[in-house]
């Protein structure tokens, strides 16, 4: 009978802390706005909180990013923390962001501070996922005193500022400079598309070396709104593509379909066989013959340091600007990413200091170094400097006196239902590439099937 | 006394069911609700972001037009049909070699078992694409063997599939103990009286062995098929579907449109037809039981 007695509070007590530790998932996941259960809610997250430690504010920050990103960012969380006692960080980096963060959101769970992207950034924002961050601008918790209002205005949404940009960028055309010397090739920023189709060719000649366009880079999103630009047209209108026709499309598919007629493109196969947009990976960078490498690469001017990283010793990684047929229209500054405070957060104020210590700790940039890039602070960008190695150094320059000078406004951000879009310029791509699709061909496929997808809600 | 009898088995049924809770929670929390809001989301416009709106029909008229849904559909069921029997086979005739005992017999089991334990794995997919990548390993090989080769063979269309369907024949383990245990309950005694017949070894396999087996190789078939059909780690880790969509499962497509693209309520309407699906195949192998599989004793 004891026995028996034993058994039972035994798997009662099992049973509990099963029915326990559920509860309490469904209690933080249960999406009601009344004040009771937000209370409740709060007090909840608290009491875990507690249980950890003290009664510290613990904040969650996420983000994506390489190894190295990992790493400065849990160095400048660990000084904030050791600044602010009281405040502890739950940092956490995921390959698998934007999966990671829909289903977090779906169960109210988002982590305080978010790294946004400027693709992603409407679809947040009008869901209400987002806390609008004018109040702390104008109250000063978020000092953007030093920030020029176009960078400042890329975080917004309708009427608010959904985010702070915490490092601009723009297009780069990442290349190897070294084989350019080598081979006596001398190219210039500001190319025609014709005229880096020529170099292409030329390179191709005399080294051996292929090119990796848009696709390999896994920028496509980006480059076929570039040459649209230098027509003066957007890729995006309301509910449908902004262009008239398919022929607006040719022109980007075309490049594709003479770089493989021509056999200066590398063969399509080669990208199965990596991860499309990884650095380390990248035909730029890694090959084991001249045949299966590339000249150039379609990133962003952050990635230059990463992508000088990867290269075999004593090549040296240089950038100048995508081609188009008139790159000083075409060309933008963009908001690399952008920090901001989802509207599940306990803590907006604590968050949105956190925000400001990024922005303008002079501190804090001195590790991050612009690895996200150049600061958006003109103060802070200025002081970094001196501790910035040649390739960061590198970087501000074709920032500060390459592109701002001859370049214009950015694009609006792609619309909230874009993803399929971008899934279907890729598909295409592809096709043209494996000789499936003509470029006419695919121009029309995507004017056709992607006006579709803008339609639907 | 009789009440204090019903009592006590009150009690047992009490205690039973208590110590049946945590399944029974777990089972209901994690499987029977998820699956019951995963079909209503069948039937909604749902993207995660933003609460889901019922749409009726919609998701599965989508379905219909939708063309990467019946090209996966199609490479799939080739995938689990061409991979499957492969698998069987190849686990019968280890499972043959490994009948008769030695001293290595253990260790050689152990061996082959052991790409069915860390053969769905993620690092195991990472280390196929790089072993056919057209610099990897099995290139190599075949230039060792004086065969001048640099295939692609992940990046062509027409072989990209046969590396996801040799990385799954290669797992055939865990079917491989099934046959061996059910080898071993064969009574001897009927290849001796075979012998005494006259019958040589193919006879015995064909006459005495398989038929004998059937009821394992039924079971393994429709274990298999479903796994087949429900293949994900491969396609996603090797090929992500590429080149041209020729290698894109189904349960790919579904998580792409999910998670991808936020289309999370057609993604729900794509799993529920898997399910249709998986689940007419089983009835089908059932339904032709009756025909070949032995059930009757040794």
């Amino acid at each position: 009978m004891k026995r028996k007695a034993l058994a039972l509070v035994l798997t009662a007590a099992i049973t509990g802390s099963l029915l326990g530790g559920c509860s309490t998932a469904e209690e933080q996941t249960r999406t009601t706005d009344t004040e009771d259960t937000a209370a409740v809610k709060t007090d909840l997250q608290k009491e875990v909180v507690k249980s950890g430690s003290s009664d510290d504010i613990k904040l969650s920050v996420f983000w994506w990013g390489r190894q190295l990103r990992n790493e400065k960012t849990q160095q400048i969380l660990d000084m904030y923390a050791a600044e602010h006692p009281g405040i502890t960080f739950d940092g956490q980096f995921s390959a698998d962001y934007w999966t990671r963060l829909a289903t977090l959101s779906a169960g109210h769970t988002m982590p305080d501070v978010v790294q946004m992207d400027y693709t992603y950034i409407s679809q947040y924002a009008e869901k209400g996922l987002l806390t609008d961050l004018t109040p702390y601008i104008e109250d000063g918790t978020i000092d953007v005193s030093n920030v020029s209002e176009d960078i400042l205005e890329t975080g917004r949404v309708g009427d608010g500022i959904y985010a702070i940009c915490n490092g601009i960028n723009a297009p780069a055309l990442l290349y190897n400079k070294t084989l350019l010397d080598e081979a006596g090739i001398q190219i210039h920023d500001y190319m025609t598309l014709e005229e880096f189709k020529d170099v292409c060719r030329e390179v191709y000649e005399k080294t051996g070396y292929k090119t990796s366009l848009s696709y390999g880079s896994n920028t496509n999103g980006d480059f076929l709104p570039y040459l649209l630009r230098a027509q003066g047209k957007l890729l995006y209108g309301d509910g449908k593509f902004a262009v008239d026709s398919a022929d607006d499309f040719v022109q980007f598919f075309s490049v594709f379909e003479d770089g493989i007629k021509e056999g200066w493109h590398v063969d399509p196969s080669l990208y199965v066989e990596r991860t499309r947009g990884q650095a380390e990976q990248d035909c730029l960078v890694y090959g084991s013959s001249p045949e299966t490498m590339s000249w150039c690469g379609f990133y962003h001017s952050n990635q230059l340091v990463a992508m000088q990283n990867s290269a075999p010793e004593g090549t040296d990684i240089a950038m100048t600007t995508f081609p188009s047929d008139n790159p000083e229209i075409s060309n933008y500054l963009k908001p690399s990413q952008f920090f901001s405070i989802s509207t599940d957060s306990k803590y907006p104020d604590e968050a949105a200091a956190l925000i400001d210590y990024i922005t303008n700790s002079e501190e804090c940039n001195n590790v991050l170094l612009g690895e996200r890039g150049v600061p958006i602070s003109s103060v802070i960008s200025e002081a970094i400097s001196v501790n910035q190695s040649p390739d960061e150094q590198e970087v501000v320059h074709y920032i500060n006196d390459v592109v701002t000078p001859k370049s214009t406004k950015i694009n609006p951000p792609a619309p909230g239902n874009a993803s399929e879009v971008f899934s279907l310029i890729d598909s295409l791509t592809e096709k043209v590439l494996y000789g499936e699709l003509t470029a006419e061909e695919a121009a029309a496929l995507l004017f056709e099937q992607g006006n579709e997808y803008l339609a639907k809600e | 006394m009789k009440k204090r009898h019903r009592i006590s088995i009150y009690k047992e049924s009490t205690a039973g069911i208590i110590f049946c809770l945590p399944f029974i929670i777990g089972f209901l929390l994690f499987l029977v609700i998820p699956m019951g809001i995963s079909l209503y989301y069948a039937f909604c416009d749902y993207g995660i972001l933003s609460p889901a709106v019922f749409s009726g029909l919609k998701n599965f008229k989508i379905m219909m037009a939708d063309e990467l849904f019946w090209k996966s559909l199609q490479i799939t069921i080739f995938y689990a049909v061409v991979s499957v029997p492969l698998k069987l086979a190849f686990a019968l005739l280890v499972a043959i070699l490994f009948q008769k005992t030695s001293k290595a017999t253990g260790l050689y089991r152990a061996l082959y078992y052991l790409p069915s334990i860390i053969g769905g794995s993620v690092a195991v997919s990472i280390l196929w694409k790089r072993m056919f990548a057209t610099d990897g390993m099995v290139n190599q090989i075949l230039h060792g063997l004086g065969i001048e080769a640099s295939i692609p063979w992940l990046g062509n269309k027409n072989t990209a599939i046969w590396t996801l369907i040799l990385l799954t024949v290669w797992q055939f383990g865990s079917s491989m103990l099934i046959f061996l245990s059910s080898l071993k309950q064969i009574p001897r005694t009927f290849y001796e009286a075979s012998t005494v017949d006259g019958a040589g070894r193919w006879k015995q396999f064909t006459s005495i062995t398989l038929p004998l087996l059937t009821p394992t190789i039924f079971f393994n078939l429709v274990m298999q098929m479903i796994n087949g059909l429900l293949a994900f780690t491969q396609c996603f880790i090797i090929t992500q579907g590429q080149p041209l969509n020729s290698t894109l499962f189904y349960m790919v497509h579904m998580y792409n449109q999910s998670f991808v693209h936020y289309n999370t309520g057609y993604g729900a309407a794509l799993a529920w037809v898997m399910i249709l699906i998986v689940g007419t195949v089983t009835a089908v192998l059932f339904a032709t039981k009756k025909r070949w599989v032995y059930d009757g004793g040794f």
